[in-house]
């Protein structure tokens, strides 16, 4: 009784915390992009030109490179994730299964500017040299590490989905003269779904909000691709453009409440990822 | 156990002044950043309860810092803007420590391939993108990389100014952005056609300086050229000291203009003041 009685208001205040949190964060994002959208007018959203000293904001090759780097992150890291995850729940032995665990383990708790530098100093001198490019910083190169980056959440989350899937099940399919192929596709991969989905969701947010490790293979180059799907090109994303500005911009100019938008942008962003996904039923 | 960490909290708050140790964080240019640094660690030698934390950013960030209040000292490579100066609003001492030439630099391939100087006009070209490759202007026959800076970088505010007419011009034939000048002088190095603005102390054997040529005659970018006013492309490093700052951060500015401190410019390599 006692002890309740010291729970219930702790776990209320950390809920008022986390709400609170939540809401001063949603005020900062709007009320800044509120007066940026004031004095520009929401066609900034889809204009070209970024040259904040001569009061130009347009937010297209920004929106437009993050989108690129996000599709490569996930092209590449799908299909190597959730083969990864299926071959070391379904084939490995245990003792593998958990050294393979604990590799992913290690490659999700690397910094971000790691990654960045390895990028840095083995990516863009193979892509230079072997895509015969300016510099090697490029889209691809930051869509490649960005895949690498969230590969260990969907490998993580996908394995638990499917570990969690009932070995009666596995068995009836095998009884009842399923082959491999088949009990891979009609039994494990549906009921590991939901689990494989949210795997999927947590790496889209993690490799939209990712600055450093793309801040730095990107190229920073606010200009949209010529042709727009030429992804060899430098470009730049929002997070990267926040990462490179934030820190001249002085707080409460039109510059600063420009990158506040660029975040409220990924914040949209994210939510419509997240409400897609919700829509076809709960997350696991 | 309440009552240890209350002892050892109330220790804490007492004991604290007895071994008051006073911070001093400064932040901006990378280009004043070595000596400024260097500079630290000495004084840090002689008065060892005051620390001085050093980091970069960029001139626009020192000089941002300094109007948020979120740093002592600031340091820049150019002048503040007009729109800088009103919002520091003569509430700051602007102190030049040093000059230094922003050279033009370039891949060791280039420079190897006859590039050794370029006019004024030529430079503009390229980085306003109608000269494209290194053979249009002498030199092998490959693409240029061309690498601006970020808008706000004191080095790209003095090239701009010289070269394209304009601290803010645009540079439409940029290929790729750069930071701090650690990654600037990186990223000419790994590239064998890459041109780009450096402070000439970080030139060496990867990344060359080249002249430049003003209405017909060749300037090097040497400290000599800074001294006699020739050079084009030179500049002041300045010092932000806010006029309500500490003692101890007024005295570390007075260490920088002392002999001490003008030796250290000398050794980084750029001209002390006279």
């Amino acid at each position: 009784m006692n002890k309740q009685r010291l729970l219930l208001p702790i776990v209320l205040l950390g809920c008022i915390a986390a709400l609170l949190g939540g809401l001063s964060l949603f005020w900062f994002l709007t009320s800044n992009a509120w007066n940026f959208f004031q004095s520009f007018g929401i066609s900034a959203l889809w204009q070209t030109e970024w040259y904040p000293y001569e009061d130009l904001y347009g937010f297209l090759p920004a929106i437009l490179g993050t989108l690129w780097a996000l599709c490569i992150a996930m092209l590449v890291a799908i299909p190597c994730g959730l083969a990864a995850a299926i071959v070391s729940s379904e084939l490995l032995p245990n003792t593998w299964q958990s050294i393979a665990r604990l590799s992913m383990e290690i490659l999700a708790g690397i910094p971000s500017v790691v990654y960045g530098l390895i990028g840095l100093w083995v990516l863009l001198p193979f892509l230079q040299e072997h895509l015969n490019l300016l510099t090697g910083h490029s889209l691809l190169a930051a869509g490649l590490i960005l895949s690498l980056m969230i590969l260990p959440t969907i490998m993580l989350m996908a394995q638990d989905a499917l570990d969690s899937v009932s070995q009666e099940q596995r068995e009836a399919a095998l009884n009842l003269g399923l082959d491999w192929n088949q009990l891979l596709i009609r039994i494990l991969l549906p009921q590991a779904w939901p689990g494989i989905r949210s795997g999927l969701l947590l790496a889209l947010g993690r490799g939209l909000g990712e600055t450093m490790a793309v801040m730095l293979v990107v190229g920073s180059l606010d200009r949209i691709p010529q042709p727009f799907y030429n992804i060899l090109e430098p470009a730049q994303t929002l997070t990267s453009r926040i990462g490179r500005e934030m820190g001249e911009a002085a707080f409460g100019s039109m510059h600063f409440a420009a990158l506040i938008t660029c975040g409220l942008v990924l914040a949209v962003f994210a939510t419509i990822i997240s409400l897609s996904a919700q829509r076809k039923g709960s997350i696991a | 156990m309440f009552k240890s960490i209350f002892v050892c909290g109330l220790l804490l708050l007492t004991s604290s002044p007895l071994y008051a140790t006073e911070r001093i964080d400064i932040v901006g240019s990378t280009t004043v950043l070595p000596v400024v640094s260097q500079a630290a660690t000495l004084y840090h030698q002689q008065h060892p309860n005051i620390t001085i934390t050093v980091s970069g950013g960029g001139s626009g960030v020192g000089i941002a810092s300094i109007i948020q209040g979120t740093a002592q000292i600031g340091m820049a490579s150019r002048n503040t803007t007009e729109e800088e100066q009103a919002k520091l609003n003569g509430k700051v001492d602007n102190i030049i420590i040093a000059a230094d030439a922003v050279a033009v630099a370039v891949s060791k391939a280039v420079y190897e391939s006859g590039i050794h100087a370029l006019s004024v006009e030529q430079i503009a070209d390229i980085y306003r993108g109608k000269v494209r490759n290194w053979k249009d202007v002498g030199g092998l026959d490959a693409r240029i990389v061309v690498i601006d800076k970020e808008a706000s970088r004191g080095t790209r505010h003095v090239f701009a100014k010289a070269i394209l007419g304009n601290k803010h011009a645009r540079a439409a034939g940029a290929s790729i952005i750069s930071g701090s000048n650690n990654e600037e002088q990186a990223i000419i190095s790994h590239s064998n056609a890459a041109i780009g603005m450096l402070s000439n102390a970080w030139l060496n054997n990867k990344v060359r300086g080249i002249d430049v040529i003003v209405k017909g005659t060749r300037i090097s970018p040497t400290i000599d050229h800074v001294r006699d006013n020739t050079y084009p492309l030179a500049r002041g490093l300045h010092i932000l000291l806010p006029k309500h700052a500490s003692p101890a951060a007024k005295n570390f500015v007075q260490f920088l203009l002392s002999e001490q401190g003008q030796s250290i410019v000398k050794q980084v390599g750029y001209l002390p003041i006279e």
